[in-house]
């Protein structure tokens, strides 16, 4: 009797098993009671902020008809990329994702997104910024939509200008401007600074940004060929090395390691008078640094006429290989990067979205610095630059961050850090 | 008659054998169902177990080895090219050359580290002190704490300025390092960390400990023996299998280090000049950043080789010094 029961028990144990590993495909309805086509929508945006956003955006476009039932499922950061390889190749993706603007080619050389140009005609592709447009073709077709980008600004502390005796509505235009007004912002109490007026590499900036900033605008890929190794790219190098000298490396350190917790901005805290960061930096300013006096300028051109030249990222949104409902997630992906629910976003975010009919309407719907930091970083899209990955170098970043690492550790000089890379990176070519 | 009685009889005694032959047979089958049945609940029960092996673990396992010969891509590639990967990684990866050499370095600091460290404390934990079950929780508290958040409390600990760690340093004049900001920092600051959580090896040894008979320090005692002396002869060669599981155990687990640098250091990426770019991170972005997973494929394989390798020397060298107690170590 124990023994029949234990083998009973037995066989359920293996029939739990086994369903558990086929269940899910078929639980997942792939319609609603009503009729409607589900369509799964993967995002990252489940913080307190971006998600009733994003949601309200879904309600909107779920309730605008009667066809498509959208469904969000938030993944973390992270996560969400790796889960949508796996589930394309398991054959079972979802039918809508947000993923990173720069990497569209190589998930198209991959073969792990749908080819969306049947649905895509060039009235569609005109409304979007075209430097955001480029970076979701591959091979003369389009494979993403873009939804969102950044661009950086600088801003700076008016009231540490009027202390420093320099005009607050005259930011400096120049990096040599820049420099001399950081030397007048610094604050130092005998050995210890106590405001910093600037520092290249603190913010959302990196040296990569000054490289290309230096270089008018030139990544380090242009067209197929390395354009690593290149007189103002050392210049650029150098000239952070300059910063790092004369602050020296312990305040440097110092302050850099108390930023790492993000709880105290340091420009917020008006430790730093002058900060490179992109536009959204503007809610941490509005919610944590209501008394903070601040402005907003394009980043230093090199040299006047140079260009003001911002690195820019983002996101688009895709269709992963083999999703179900191809038809009803573009209609989704159409409504979500048109103006009503772009504009949304931008009013609420103060984001840049791609769609420019929708940032110039987000515009008039802003007042006060909300407005003036969001038209500064609109405007900054004509001197953002885009640096897709691309498709015969993919990795190419993990080669060239420690050649710069090592140079600005002082390990090895510009020339020689940039001239590596560049033997480095070529031999990597696919 | 007498005869044929005696054949009645002889048929008799044939009949009765033949009958007992009979049960005894009708027995053993009996017996032997019920030990098929047995057997047959036995299998069904760890059948999730054999289903989930197969499936979940030697079916990739082989699937990986068979990738580790190929270029795939995960979704769209996967053509034969022989040994390709592997005399990728020896001829033109110089990351797979900083990442072995991270890896081995953390390797062969942290398994002596650790094992001593957590011997260490299980000796001073083992003490018959008022208030010891306190300590024994609150050493073995860190092992209890999971992963990420434990490593964002280290990166505070270990900012340059106002980590709690530099501060101390400060007191005894010593200007502490920038730790992960410094290349030549960042694997000492993560060794520092794993040291933290020696608990986890502690209570092992601790436990081992508890079980030594006091007879023998009693014995070593009359014979005079210095503490010393009785940890060297007695306790060392008590505890010594432990020893043995935990030096393979954390050999093998230091290997496989990939979470620290995932998370401590910016975007993963094993910086500050790749000095945390261990063999399991550069694994990593191999298959998921630029979908080569066919050449991370064939890194695992190799690492699989590597730990087995030293596995095998570890368990034959483990011969000399390994005590049983009770046996011959067979």
């Amino acid at each position: 009797m124990k023994r029949g029961l234990a083998i009973i028990v037995a066989v359920f144990m293996l029939i739990g098993l086994l369903a558990g590993c086929s269940g899910e495909q078929k639980a997942d309805a792939e319609k609603t009671k009503d009729g409607k086509v589900v369509v799964d929508f993967w995002t990252f945006w489940g913080s307190e902020t971006r998600r009733p956003i994003i949601e309200k955006i879904i309600d909107d476009y779920n309730n605008s008809q009667d066809k498509v039932f959208v469904k969000h499922t938030f993944l973390p950061w992270g996560d969400i990329w790796t889960k949508n390889l796996a589930s394309v190749a398991a054959g079972n993706p979802a039918d809508v994702i947000i993923n990173d603007i720069n990497t569209v080619a190589q998930r198209a050389e991959n073969k792990q997104v749908e080819d969306l140009s049947q649905y895509i005609d060039d009235s569609f592709k005109q409304k979007f910024y075209p430097h955001l447009w480029e970076t979701v073709e591959y091979e003369g077709k389009s494979f993403a939509v873009p939804f969102n980008t950044d661009t950086r600004l600088l801003f700076y502390n008016k009231t540490a200008f009027k202390e420093a005796g320099l005009d607050p509505e005259k930011p400096p235009a120049t990096w040599a401007e820049l420099e001399e007004y950081a030397k007048k912002l610094d604050v130092k109490d005998g050995d210890r600074y106590e405001r910093v007026g600037f520092y290249p590499l603190w913010g959302s900036v990196g040296a990569s940004s000054w490289m290309t900033n230096a270089d008018s605008g030139k990544g380090f890929i242009e067209d197929g060929e390395l354009t690593i190794n290149t007189p103002k790219k050392v210049e650029a190098l150098n000239w952070i090395l300059d910063w790092k000298e004369r602050l020296g490396e312990n305040t440097v350190q110092a302050f850099q390691a108390e930023f790492g917790s993000e709880q105290a901005n340091p420009f917020i805290a008006g430790k730093v008078a002058m900060w490179v960061d992109v536009g959204t930096f503007y809610t941490q300013l509005r919610d944590y640094g209501q008394d903070v006096d601040f402005g907003v300028a394009p980043i230093p051109a090199n040299e006047e006429g140079s260009g003001n030249w911002s690195e820019g990222g983002g996101f688009v949104v895709e269709i992963p290989k083999g999703a179900k409902h191809p038809e009803e997630a573009m209609d989704f992906i159409k409504y979500l990067t048109d103006v009503e629910a772009q504009k949304y976003w931008s009013v609420k975010n103060y984001d840049n979205v791609a769609n420019i009919e929708a940032a110039e309407a987000a515009l008039n719907e802003l007042e006060g610095p909300d407005k003036m930091v969001y038209e500064a970083s609109v405007k900054n899209l004509d001197q953002t630059k885009m640096f897709p990955v691309p498709v015969e170098y993919p990795d190419y970043h993990s080669r060239l961050n420690p050649h710069i690492d090592n140079a600005l550790l002082g390990k090895t000089s510009p020339e020689k850090a940039l001239e590596e890379a560049e033997e480095d990176i070529e031999k990597m070519k696919k | 008659m007498k005869s044929s009685d005696s054949t009645l009889v002889h048929t008799e005694t044939g009949s009765k054998v033949i009958r007992e032959r009979q049960t005894a047979e009708a027995a053993r089958t009996k017996g032997l169902s019920r030990k098929a049945k047995d057997n047959l609940a036995g299998y069904l029960f760890i059948s999730p177990w054999i289903i989930g092996f197969l499936g979940l673990t030697l079916g990739p396992l082989l699937f990986s080895l068979a990738a580790s010969f190929t270029d795939y891509n995960i979704t769209s590639k996967m053509n034969f090219i022989g040994l390709e990967n592997y005399k990728r990684m020896f001829t033109m990866d110089d990351l797979f050359r900083t990442s072995l050499f991270n890896t081995l370095y953390y390797v062969i600091f942290s398994v002596p580290l650790t094992t001593a460290g957590a011997i260490l404390l299980a000796v001073l934990l083992n003490q018959k002190i008022k208030g010891m079950k306190f300590f024994r929780t609150i050493y073995y508290l860190p092992a209890v704490l999971s992963g990420v958040a434990v490593y964002f409390l280290w990166m505070q600990l270990l900012s340059p300025s106002t980590g709690l760690v530099n501060t101390m340093l400060g007191w005894f004049g010593i200007d502490g390092p920038a730790w992960l900001f410094d290349p030549e920092w960042t694997k000492p600051a993560l060794l520092l960390m794993k040291m933290w959580s020696v608990g986890g090896g502690m209570l092992l040894y601790l436990a081992i400990m508890q079980g030594v008979s006091p007879q023998m320090y009693e014995a070593a005692d009359i014979e005079g023996a210095s503490p010393w002396q009785k940890f060297y002869h007695i306790t060392l060669p008590m505890i010594s299998p432990i020893i043995f599981f935990d030096v393979i155990t954390s050999t093998i687990g230091a290997f496989q280090i990939f979470q620290e640098a995932y998370v401590m250091t910016e975007n993963g990426s094993g910086g500050p000049g790749n000095s945390l770019l261990f063999y399991n991170l550069h694994m990593w972005n191999n298959a998921f950043e630029v979908f080569n997973m066919g050449y991370a494929s064939a890194m695992a394989w190799l690492l699989f080789i590597i730990v087995m390798i030293l596995t095998a020397v570890n368990m034959k060298l483990g011969k000399r010094w390994v005590h049983y107690e009770g046996g011959d170590g067979k």
